[in-house]
């Protein structure tokens, strides 16, 4: 049997178990025969190296398919009157085109897309003017194709989408953020790139340090106190919570100071040492519901006891108001991150992500340094640059206000001490009886609420000072009942030293001073 | 470790009393006696925050 490949196939009989070599049916000379014709015949159809540089015909087929173009032809002789072209031709070939690529000719003449015909769906054809019975209407087309190192359209799939490079010739897809974020770089996302939210101020007050108007070394023992400004602090054991510069512009981005929360050398009790801050419900209410990275730079002291170098990292939120972190913990209190990270003697940046509870009003931060042993003369840990920022980066430390004159002012809003310079006036006032004046101090700032306490160094830092001459009282307290958030009315005491007439300045002295309290 | 004494002050409106907290440095803090009662109602160690450790 002589091939019929490849204008048709062949058709072969196999031979049965049964059938011998002289099998009249299937001849065993015959079967051989066929076989070689056929074998010749795809062989001379194939070529040599059909595979080219692939490992195979059907890889070289397939590359073709994906990266190389085919032009499809679709041809139709007129009955005469059709303006429609669709459909299958003579060759059973459907009318398929990319739109805009087509090519329209009738009887081999190029038609003028738009004015002789249009196309739009890619399956019709509209003519302008009818074909004449005999007329070959041929339409030809491009097919869609792949460019190589091109990136295909299927990398994105919806409005927003960014494709962003995941290393040298690659990339990926990352999905658009929400309403109003910022594409901020972050290196440890998979495409170097991710969505943070709105960069606003820093809601962390005094986050560098800057501002300690209480002093700039604060001892403490078994105590819980304000130390640098809208800093809560406490200890367990003998210690001091004060500024030093930082001393690293490497590891640092040029903040200059830090607290440095210290259990004093020798001593041996081991109750955490606290450093927080809690917000007041109006700042607070903005982050409900919302994810946030909280950050901070710190480094251990050479001689830092907490085991494994730990420093506990936690964050609070609460659904009361403008309560006291560590006095009272919150109403509805929820943990959204709690940590514990682990110090060197260098300067890091830590950052962690949490997710706020939709209905918090209250959020506060608490770090916990749990000493070990005996303390050594470094045992400490220094900490700076806090920041609280939306979304799940922690984008460059910045402080909350522009200016160290805006950073005061923010942390006067809960504390305002005026400390002596050389006879500095603090307000005037009359006497009220022969025991007593009322005086008027107005603050810089507005304060959160009327001030609750104040607090002085020895009364014998303040002076009054009247027509008749001055001295020191014997107290100095708050008027309950003439007390704002503009200024502080404040009842200075000394038996039989006032006039219900007389008009009384008064003064810090001898490096005296008073504050005024309105923290949380 | 402070100390509390409590003063009767004359103030515009009255006699009042007052906490003078006297800490360890020698500093003096001054309220309210009411306010002071109130604040001793919530001392830390009555904190739902717990310490490391805990």
């Amino acid at each position: 049997m002589t091939t019929s490949y490849p204008g048709s196939l062949d058709s072969f009989t196999n031979p049965a178990s049964t059938d011998t070599l002289s099998s009249s049916t299937v001849p065993h000379a015959a079967q051989h025969d066929n076989a070689n014709d056929a074998i010749a015949a795809i062989e001379t159809t194939l070529g040599t190296n059909p595979q080219g540089s692939y490992s195979t015909v059907a890889a070289r087929l397939s590359a073709l398919g994906t990266s190389g173009v085919t032009f499809s032809q679709w041809r139709f002789t007129s009955s005469g009157g059709e303006t429609s072209l669709s459909g299958s031709d003579a060759f059973s070939t459907t009318l398929a085109y990319t739109a805009g690529a087509e090519m329209v000719f009738v009887n081999g003449v190029l038609l003028e897309r738009g004015v002789d015909y249009t196309a739009s769906n890619g399956t019709s054809v509209s003519l302008t003017n009818a074909l004449v019975a005999g007329d070959i209407a041929t339409v030809a087309s491009p097919s869609s194709f792949s460019v190589a190192n091109a990136i295909p359209l299927s990398t994105v799939t919806a409005k927003g989408d960014t494709i962003v490079a995941t290393g040298s010739g690659s990339v990926t897809n990352l999905a658009v953020g929400a309403d109003g974020s910022t594409l901020v770089a972050n290196s440890s996302a998979g495409g170097g790139l991710s969505w943070a939210g709105q960069p606003y101020a820093n809601p962390v007050l005094n986050s560098a340090m800057d501002i300690w108007q209480r002093g700039t070394s604060i001892s403490v023992t078994s105590a819980s106190v304000y130390g640098p400004d809208r800093y809560y602090v406490s200890s367990g054991a003998a210690a001091t919570y004060s500024r030093q510069a930082t001393g690293d512009t490497t590891n640092l981005p040029n903040i200059q100071y830090c607290t440095r929360v210290q259990r004093n050398s020798g001593q041996t009790g081991t109750n955490a040492l606290r450093f927080s801050q809690a917000f007041e419900s109006v700042n607070a209410i903005s982050f409900a519901g919302k994810t946030v990275t909280f950050s901070f730079y710190a480094r251990a002291g050479s001689n830092y006891s907490a085991s494994s170098n730990a420093l506990a990292v936690n964050m609070y939120a609460g659904t009361g108001t403008d309560q006291n972190l560590i006095a009272t913990g919150y109403t509805g209190q929820t943990n959204p991150i709690s940590q514990t990270t682990t110090l060197t003697t260098t300067w890091q940046r830590f950052a962690y992500t949490g997710i706020i509870s939709s209905s918090a009003t209250e959020i506060g931060f608490v770090f916990d340094f749990t000493p070990t042993g005996t303390a050594g003369t470094n045992d400490y840990y220094d900490i700076t640059g806090i920041q609280i920022d939306l979304g799940s980066v922690a984008l460059p430390y910045r402080r909350n206000a522009s200016t160290l004159q805006g950073e005061l002012a923010a942390c006067q809003r809960y504390y305002y001490r005026i400390t002596n310079a050389n006879q500095t006036p603090l307000g005037t006032g009359f006497g009220f009886s022969t025991g007593g004046f009322f005086a008027v101090i107005p603050y810089p700032v507005t304060m959160r609420v009327a001030a609750t306490a104040i607090d002085y160094n020895a009364l014998s830092s303040i002076q009054w000072q009247g027509n008749a001459g001055g001295n020191t009282p014997s107290s100095v307290v708050l008027d309950s009942n003439v007390n704002s958030i503009y200024s502080a009315g404040i009842d200075v005491n000394k038996s039989s030293s006032f006039s219900t007439t007389g008009v009384y300045s008064l003064l810090l002295i001898s490096g005296g001073y008073l504050g005024f309290s309105a923290e949380l | 470790m402070d100390t509390v004494t409590f003063i009767d002050v004359e103030t515009m409106a009255g006699t009042e009393t007052h906490a003078i907290i006297t800490h360890a440095d020698g500093s003096f803090t001054s309220m309210l006696k009411a306010t002071y009662d109130a604040q001793q109602a919530t001392l830390p160690s009555n904190s739902s925050i717990p310490q490391a450790g805990e």
